[in-house]
């Protein structure tokens, strides 16, 4: 064993400085080699065949579950279940919370509207549609104004649960059949608080 | 097995690359008690630790799952991560002063891989496989031998149970004792994540004490490899007090020789395989087995011990050690800086988060018959186990600001967010251009006080004039 135990020094020299003739441990060798090869079987399963499920299909699969559990909440939601809705306590109780939460910002406190940020709701004038599924699709979709969409589309934040929720609230204050449908240009005084 | 160490390469790489296996022989000695009674006490912590409840929760529970971590009784939320900056650089910065003071101390005594490299899993090689000498003839036997067999596989029996043991309890850090314990009942397919996690776990510590042992302090650890820039003529390192011991060898009529007989006893118990006579190497973990091997020697042979010694490198020289030094007076006093403020941003985590922002897509601010409004989006996170009510309160010097229905309070479960939109309104006739503003998370137990600051836009006052 005495010959390995001195090592030998390479024959360049760089700057005054030598080095010697070591060999790196074969398992640090063996990490890289490893790599190298998965990187290679990575590259095949992923990039190549397509054996490993995509990311973007495996995100977009999932995205569709979560739309399809939002969707079942609400499946069954027409015009009369909203009415219906806006006459039960608990529903309204829920909704109540969910404007006080966040609508009132820019609709005020009392639905009276703020100027330049949100249409009154307490009035029987409505400018994006003038039935119940209307004003849900409007909350959940959210609208565009002037060409810019605005701060709702809450399906998101909400869920299709709270803003049916909201709605039923929001028709609480409204006559099925009795609120009309209002063109903002002709008649912008209607709107402003 | 008896290769001179040399300084140039790692004893425990051949020159293929081969690994070569250590076989130290134990010597039990002042130093080997001592270093056994802490990495007791130090294994004792660390399986005791999660059965100790503080505040109803385990006493460290870092519990990932609901990125909650429960620490001596607090409660942190992810939001207070930044906090493992303390931890993380005061561990290091700890580390970095005790080697100017004491070298590579961590190393020897406290480091879980020696730790229970030492003083778990070779008692369990000496168990099965005897001393180091019937243990390198082990190593030699060819596998067909059943005698071998026999006492490898049990020695990886053995080790696979403890490994396995060590794999729960640090699991147990994660999920807590109430939370393991029905996972060990269930079955594995119950809780799969767990499983995989505990049986890798198992695995890699089956794999670094089997077989690579040494090699993750020579080759993977940084902290030997910071060694010369840490340490000084004054650390205390495991030191071979040259001037007293060379030259080596048998002192006969005519031929003089110093302390050291060369018995190799030195080279034999050490860990890492490195001849501590070569001087502070790369490879010292410090961990005195060749202190305890040359003290026995010197005992035996009526010279007094500490020829191989706890001693900085000038004392070696034949100086005295200077404890006091501008690094270590500078590290004491960065280290009390480090940890007053470490303790201060600690207790001044609320049990509740608050952060403020604009809403998007909204007015900056709104003028109305009688007032002007801003609105802003408040993030409010109870990050308590308990339910609370909160307030939120404006403050501003010199202007009367309203916050818009916000009288009763808001109710937020234990653990639970609420994104609350704030419309703050100052009268009109108290506008007097825009201002600086504080708002006031509260709670109405007086736990929570969050202050956030935020600025009021307006109109040019003179616009509002009538």
């Amino acid at each position: 064993m005495q010959d390995d135990e001195q090592p030998v020094i390479m024959p360049h020299s760089y700057d005054g400085i030598q080095e010697y003739d070591q060999s790196l441990p074969n398992w640090w060798l063996f990490t890289l080699f490893a790599s190298i090869a998965f990187a290679f079987v990575y590259w095949l399963a992923n990039f190549t065949t397509g054996t490993l499920p995509d990311d973007r299909v495996a995100l977009d699969a999932e995205l569709a579950a979560l739309e399809a559990r939002q969707l079942a909440a609400v499946k069954d939601l027409d015009e009369a279940t909203l009415w219906k809705m806006s006459r039960n306590p608990t529903t309204l109780a829920e909704g109540q919370a969910v404007y006080a939460g966040l609508c009132f910002s820019c609709h005020g406190p009392k639905m009276e509207g703020i100027k330049g940020v949100g249409f009154r709701l307490n009035d029987d004038l409505w400018v994006h549609g003038n039935t119940g599924m209307a004003v849900f699709r409007n909350i959940n979709e959210g609208v565009v104004f002037d060409g810019k969409p605005t701060g709702m589309a809450a399906q998101k934040a909400l869920g299709a649960g709270r803003v049916a929720a909201v709605t039923a609230y929001l028709l609480s204050f409204q006559q099925q059949g009795r609120m009309q449908a209002i063109d903002r240009t002709k008649e912008p005084s209607q709107l402003t608080p | 097995m008896s290769r001179s160490p040399v300084r140039e390469s790692v004893t425990t790489i051949g020159r293929d690359g081969t690994r070569r296996f250590l076989q130290p022989a134990i010597v039990i000695g002042a130093w080997w008690r001592a270093r056994r009674l802490v990495a007791w006490l130090l294994i004792a912590f660390f399986a005791l630790l999660p059965w100790i409840e503080v505040g109803g929760f385990p006493a460290v529970f870092l519990d990932v799952e609901h990125r909650r971590f429960h620490l001596l009784g607090a409660t942190l939320g992810l939001g207070d991560v930044w906090l493992l900056f303390f931890v993380i650089t005061g561990w290091g910065f700890l580390i970095y002063a005790t080697t100017a003071l004491l070298g590579r101390i961590w190393c020897g005594w406290t480091c879980p891989q020696t730790v229970y490299l030492e003083h778990v899993f070779r008692v369990v090689d000496r168990f099965f496989e005897g001393d180091h000498v019937s243990r390198a003839k082990l190593d030699a036997e060819p596998w067909s031998r059943p005698a071998k067999f026999l006492r490898r596989g049990g020695r990886a029996l053995a080790y696979l149970v403890l490994c396995w043991a060590v794999a729960h309890i640090f699991l147990a850090y994660f999920i807590s004792i109430p939370g393991l314990y029905p996972m060990i009942t269930a079955a594995p397919q119950a809780h799969p994540a767990a499983f995989v996690a505990m049986a890798v776990a198992t695995g890699v510590l089956f794999f670094n004490f089997w077989w690579f042992r040494e090699q993750l302090c020579l080759i993977i650890c940084p902290y030997g490899r910071l060694q010369s820039a840490l340490i000084d003529d004054d650390s205390v390192i495991v030191g071979y007090d040259e001037k007293r011991g060379e030259p080596r060898g048998k002192a006969a009529p005519g031929v003089v020789a110093g302390d050291c007989v060369d018995c190799r006893r030195c080279v034999q118990v050490c860990p890492t395989g490195i001849d501590i006579r070569q001087g502070l190497q790369m490879e010292c973990v410090a961990c005195t087995a060749c202190v305890d091997a040359c003290d026995d020697v010197m005992t035996k042979l009526k010279r007094p011990a500490g020829l191989v010694r706890y001693a900085s490198l000038r004392e070696l020289a034949g100086g005295r050690t200077r404890f006091l030094r501008p690094r270590t007076l500078l590290y004491a006093a960065l280290l009390t800086v480090g940890l007053i403020v470490a303790t201060v941003s600690l207790l001044r985590v609320q049990p509740a988060g608050f952060k403020l922002s604009r809403p998007p897509q909204t007015e900056l601010y709104v003028v109305s018959a009688d007032s002007v409004a801003n609105v802003f989006r408040a993030k409010i996170q109870n990050k308590d186990d308990v339910e609370r009510r909160f307030f939120v309160e404006a403050e501003a010097t010199g202007t009367r600001l309203t916050i818009l229905n916000q009288s009763a309070g808001l109710i937020i479960a234990p653990q639970a967010e609420v994104t609350l939109p704030l419309t703050l309104l100052v009268d009109r006739r108290d506008y007097r251009g825009e201002f600086n503003f504080t708002l006031r998370l509260r709670s109405d137990d007086g736990k929570v006080s969050v202050l956030q600051k935020a600025h009021f836009i307006g109109p040019d006052p003179r616009t509002l004039a009538r």
